[in-house]
């Protein structure tokens, strides 16, 4: 038998020639610091240290680390932290912490390296950046990753302070915080979902008995009722067993026998007449849903579904103004088609639960961004009491979206834990994730705008196809309303449903598409017009939170100084944009606040995807009592803590925040009058004191309605638009628990890239995102939020595309090489500006950030490339091949 | 699954650091015998002959090509090609050799559960599907361009490669022409890569690596491409361009090496060799833009060697 020593141990090896490293460190050892997400070698979640290399364990040989030395992040701040723990923690240079224990391995064996030869010089960005170039993180921490490498290079963080913004920093880079993935119950089993191979089929018969026959194997039918399965990757059944490999072993033993029914794949064939038809009349309910509310009704035609266009206004007298526009070749109308593309949610850690029953009581860790929300779904679906249901997730490895619902991962794990009487973990693969996990849907958006005569906005006409799968309810081109007023719009949404997985809301549904589109034309407009872009969006856009961001925009040097399109090899250009999100809020969201042993307690049943929602509580709640975050506990991720929010919408801060002060005004007075003793006169922590000696209180306050006074120009954008946004209001908050507030979150983002025209290369250079969504809570988080936010907007603007198999629907970007998503070195600089008013009447005067200020990054990326270029790029992503062929033809340098 | 894709995929392998084969344990691509390579000093390391030509054993990680001086100073496209591929953890494990035997990475190769050449199926679904990342050079049935940075930087440099039954094997004599839609080379089943030996340096010759691809680092290259030449008199002389993720197999430029050799070596010679590097080009329908990328690279990489 060999041996390796792993973190000071030595640890026997096992001769299985298939056991790789990282089973020896997670599995073997319970070491679950280290990460498995890609499976390939091209994320780094599973970096160790070999002999003090870093390394890839999920595809290191296990018996290849016999006689060596491993140390996996337990190891590198077992004694005490490693300057480059303090410093990932001081500069906030994580979000959901998936991807931190990989970058923290990595980035100590450079930092250990960098001081030996090179003492405290600071590296370069590039230099970091290579370093670091076999690490991905899908929340976009790395701009705080650049700053902590280069301080814990300079010997900034030798000493032995530690401060972190965040208040559980410490156990993610640690390795010590624990996700659904890592949760593992005596006598657990594995179980593994049985998907179909065919686009669209009809099942005949499903013999799970071979599969039950071998020893120790559990099996369930995942089968709807029709029998129906409608995209490759579809669930048919789930298995159970002691182990992958034993699972395998069992899905392959399923018979299975199915008719082959004729399949449509994608926007363009979904559309055409006589394409066959993927939900019949009575199939109609089992279509998913992409966008973050239901939706409402609408004509559904064949695979068509649509139009919805409730927010036109004047849809006629719009259409007839551009026709005669276009009859006249009136030269300031604005007439293009953009196709926007599929977006993987592509979250690290993958959809995962751990169902344990202890008699008729359900324990279910998930990966979830809506802990308590699923507690109730699932006691309805299993007619459970409430109480005998209980959700946990203390940390969640990034949901965009797409955890918000109750998914098969999560049917799968209780049905097989239910029969088989012991606890159950089912965790996707990464194919699994990048092809059945949800998406934000590609889009087709037509787009006609005519400014009048007088310079202003005569007519918009927006019409989008949305490449929705086995799902409908996109909003796109109904985005454009709450934004230009116009004379007369044409907004018209269609869901194109065709054999491909459903999919789901992602960070802004229809948000970053209708942008993309509308913000290009705008500045087409401003062009043709001969006006400053961002002057045209003052003049166009009275929504008063905007019209500060546009004077902030207008007055960076980077614009002023902008330059006209340019030539030779490499070229220049800046571009500007702008996007919104709406203020959301939850009804009923409840927060404790309450002293429990002489200290501060705040619990809600909200859960933390990378946000950082504790810390928006502990730092609100330590400001009021003049204290340090870490006085406070906070206790969230648990449905059976108070009703708290989804984490979805941006709604968590402006949910949780008014009961929070609430609670604490009213905890306050209850002090003082229970208090026995005063403080000491002149006390500089007078509530310290009193909160030390105070018996037990807890005081629970529910989200009440915002105030009516708002500041001049805040309204409602619904009550703006009239009836039909107060009907739309009235749905959200009846059938989805959302209401929608006054005043408009908003960004408004300036962009600088450098094209090769050589080689079609986009190199952004630099950002600056001004962002109103009134105050900031917590403004590390909110700025790595902003950051992050950008750079998944980049990878949607230049990088990110599902491809698939046109006749099959088989998604063939199912790897991290192929869904390829910004690293490190693709980051720019990015200059956070917080425009904080705009939102006083709300208790605490926040909302959430996370949404509107992703929505104008692909727009800003696209109109800078026109302006160095003079080509409009109206496909995204923007790679290579499409710079190279934009260009064909033309004058190359 | 037929039969014929199950006896492919069930075939023993050899396993060196096992970057590439992990990845196809795990999917079910490969479910066959693994026999590990151990290493002996003549599989692994650096080693110098009098005339100063280079031997490297087929166990040496891609991260000592990379970081070796005297490789750099004598064999600089070599080491920039290492310096250029993967990751640097990837790097730190992979080998020479298993870099040149790995299997391709086709998006549908790489699924086991859709049937292609390439696993004893009968036709290249990438042909009729999606090949956005496929050849632009269609030189046989299977569409996949070959993934090995090293062959192509090899190819460059006139390598010859030593197995454990033959020796004095060009990367042609490797990997093929491109016909072979069914194999990644031509090794015999069993046969083993076991060094590389390279011709000595010319005096004054230079080099250079480059891929084109979409982000930073950390990405197949859509083409990628080793220039090696050199300068006397204002003329290039001894020009060698390889080029790959554009082919079957790493190709040679033939046509822009001659219209270089012996030019002078200024911008409009440089312009016009790169014009011809597409010369018997055949580009799929999703591929064409490899051939912009592909006179581009040229142009930047010649130009850099020129200056």
């Amino acid at each position: 038998m060999t041996t390796t020593t792993v973190n000071g141990r030595v640890e026997s090896l096992p001769d299985d020639p298939d056991a790789l490293l990282i089973d020896i460190v997670r599995d073997q050892l319970k070491l679950t610091g280290t990460k498995l997400v890609c499976g390939a070698g091209v994320c780094g979640a599973c970096t160790v240290l070999v002999d003090g290399a870093p390394v890839a364990s999920c595809l290191m040989p296990a018996q290849a680390a016999a006689g060596k030395a491993v140390t996996t992040v337990e190891g590198i701040g077992a004694a005490q932290l490693h300057p480059v723990q303090k410093a990932f923690m001081a500069h906030d240079a994580l979000q959901c912490g998936f991807c931190t224990p990989g970058f923290i391995v990595e980035a100590t064996a450079f930092c250990d390296q960098w001081r030996a030869t090179r003492g405290t010089a600071v590296p370069s960005r590039e230099e970091i950046g290579a370093a670091l170039s076999g690490h991905l993180c899908r929340c976009g921490a790395y701009d705080g990753i650049f700053r902590a490498v280069a301080d814990a290079c300079a010997g900034r963080f030798d000493g032995d302070n530690v401060a972190a913004p965040r208040i559980e920093a410490r156990d993610k880079v640690t390795g010590a915080a624990k996700y659904t993935v890592d949760i593992n119950h005596d006598g657990q089993l594995e179980g593994l979902i049985l998907r179909s191979r065919e686009a669209h089929a009809r099942i005949t018969a499903l013999d799970l008995a071979p599969a039950r026959a071998l020893a120790g194997v559990i099996a369930v039918s995942l089968l709807g009722d029709d029998k129906i399965v409608r995209y490759v990757g579809e669930p048919i059944a789930a298995v159970a067993a002691k182990d992958r490999k034993s699972a395998l072993a069992a899905l392959a033993a399923v018979k299975l026998s199915y008719e082959k029914l004729p399949a449509v794949v994608g926007l363009d064939a979904g559309r055409k007449d006589g394409a066959p038809v993927v939900f019949d009349k009575a199939s109609r309910k089992r279509a998913g849903n992409v966008s973050e509310a239901a939706g409402g009704p609408a004509p559904w035609k064949q695979n068509i579904r649509g139009p919805t266009a409730v927010f036109s206004t004047r849809a006629k007298k719009a259409r007839s103004w551009v026709d005669e526009a276009r009859q006249a070749s009136n030269k300031l109308l604005v007439e293009a088609t953009f196709r926007t593309a599929t977006q993987q949610h592509a979250c690290l850690e993958p959809h995962a639960a751990v169902a344990r029953f202890d008699g008729d009581r359900l324990t279910l860790h998930a990966s979830t961004q809506q802990v308590f929300h699923l507690k109730e779904q699932i006691a309805k679906r299993y007619k459970l009491d409430h109480d005998k249901v209980r959700v946990i997730a203390d940390h969640v490895g990034g949901g965009f979206g797409s955890k918000a619902s109750l998914g098969t991962e999560t049917i799968a794990a209780i049905e097989l834990a239910r029969e088989a009487k012991a606890p159950v973990r089912v965790a996707y693969d990464r194919q699994e994730e990048l092809s059945v996990a949800g998406y934000r849907p590609a889009a087709e958006l037509k787009v006609a705008l005519l400014p009048s005569e007088q310079g202003g906005l005569k007519a918009l006409s927006v019409t989008a196809h949305a490449d929705t799968g086995a799902a409908t309810n996109s909003t796109i081109a109904g985005l454009a309303r709450l934004i230009y007023p116009a004379e007369a719009k044409e907004l018209s949404d269609f869901d194109v449903i065709s054999n491909l997985p459903p999919g789901a809301a992602f960070r802004g549904p229809g948000g970053p598409p209708m942008a993309f589109a509308v913000e290009q034309s705008i500045d087409e407009a401003a062009l043709r017009l001969n006006v400053d872009p961002i002057a045209l969006r003052k003049r166009w856009d009275p929504d008063p939170n905007r019209q500060r961001l546009y004077d902030w925009a207008s007055g960076l040097d980077i614009w002023r100084n902008r330059k006209p399109q340019q030539n030779g090899r490499y070229r220049r250009g800046i571009g500007v944009a702008t996007g919104y999100w709406l203020y959301l809020w939850q009804p009923n969201v409840k927060v404790e606040v309450a002293v429990k042993g002489g200290r501060i307690v705040a619990s809600t049943a909200t859960q933390d995807i990378g946000t950082g929602t504790r810390s928006v509580l502990a730092d609100t709640i330590a400001r009021e009592f003049d204290l340090e975050p870490s006085d406070i506990d906070v206790r969230i991720g648990d449905s059976s803590l108070p009703e708290g929010p989804g984490s979805g919408g941006s709604r968590v801060t402006a949910s949780v925040m008014p009961p929070t002060l609430q609670a604490v005004r009213k905890l306050k007075a209850q002090i003082l009058e229970q208090a026995t003793r005063k403080p000491a006169p002149g006390s500089n922590a007078p509530w310290r004191e009193l909160i030390a000696r105070s018996p037990d209180i807890a005081v629970v306050e529910t989200r009440g309605e915002d105030g009516k006074n708002t500041a001049p120009g805040i309204r409602s954008p619904l009550r703006e638009v009239g009836l039909i946004g107060m009907v739309f209001g009235w749905m959200m908050r009846r059938f989805s628990n959302i209401a929608v507030g006054a005043g408009v979150p908003s960004s408004v983002q300036v962009i600088e890239v450098e094209v090769d025209t050589w080689l079609g290369h986009v190199r952004v250079l630099n950002v600056h995102t001004g962002i109103a969504v009134g105050k900031i809570a917590s403004p590390a988080l909110a700025r790595s939020q902003a950051c992050g936010a950008v750079i998944q907007g980049l990878g949607y603007a230049l990088y990110e595309a599902r491809e698939l198999d046109p006749k099959t629907g088989d998604v063939l970007t199912a790897g991290m090489e192929d869904y390829r998503i910004p690293g490190i070195a693709d980051t720019p600089e990015i200059d956070v500006h917080f425009d904080e008013a705009g939102f006083d009447h709300v208790l605490g005067n926040s909302v959430g950030i996370g949404e509107a200020s992703t929505v104008p990054t692909s727009a800003a990326v696209a109109n800078a490339i026109h302006n160095a270029i003079g080509v409009r790029l109206t496909e995204i992503p923007i790679r290579p091949d499409r710079i190279v062929a934009a260009l064909k033809g033309r004058d190359a340098a | 699954m037929s039969a014929a894709t199950a006896l492919a995929m069930s075939a023993p392998e050899f396993r060196a650091a096992g970057t590439d084969l992990s990845e196809r344990r795990r999917s079910g691509l490969s479910c066959g015998e693994v026999i590990d390579l151990a290493a002996s000093p003549d599989t692994i390391g650096i080693a110098w002959g009098a005339d100063g030509a280079a031997r490297i054993g087929a166990l040496t990680a891609i991260a000592a090509i990379a970081s070796d001086a005297r490789l750099a100073q004598a064999y600089p496209g070599i080491a920039a090609a290492a310096q250029g591929l993967a990751t640097p953890q990837i790097r730190h494990m992979a080998t020479l050799g298993g870099n040149l035997a790995q299997r391709s990475r086709c998006w549908y190769f790489r699924n086991p559960q859709i049937a292609c050449l390439k696993k004893g199926g009968s036709d290249c679904p990438a042909r009729t599907g999606n090949h956005l990342y496929h050849v632009a050079f269609d030189l046989g049935p299977c569409v996949a361009p070959h993934p090995s940075t090293m062959a192509m930087a090899l190819l460059a440099y006139d390598a010859k490669v030593t197995t454990d039954r033959r020796s004095g094997l060009s990367i042609t004599d490797l990997l093929g022409d491109g016909s072979n839609g069914a194999a990644d080379n031509l090794l015999a089943p069993g046969e083993r890569i076991e060094r590389i030996e390279l011709p000595a340096p010319l005096a004054g010759e230079r080099a250079l690596y480059k891929r084109a691809i979409s982000r930073s680092y950390a990405e197949w290259p859509l083409v990628e491409i080793c220039v090696r030449a050199v300068i006397s008199g204002g003329t290039f002389q001894q020009v060698h361009i390889t080029a790959g993720g554009i082919a079957p197999v790493p190709l040679r430029l033939k046509a822009s090496e001659a219209a270089l050799q012996g030019k002078p070596a200024d911008a409009a010679t440089i312009a016009q060799a790169a014009a011809l590097a597409t010369a018997g080009a055949k580009p799929l329908p999703m591929t064409g833009y490899k051939l912009e990328l592909l006179t581009g690279l040229v142009r930047d990489v010649v130009e850099r060697i020129a200056t």
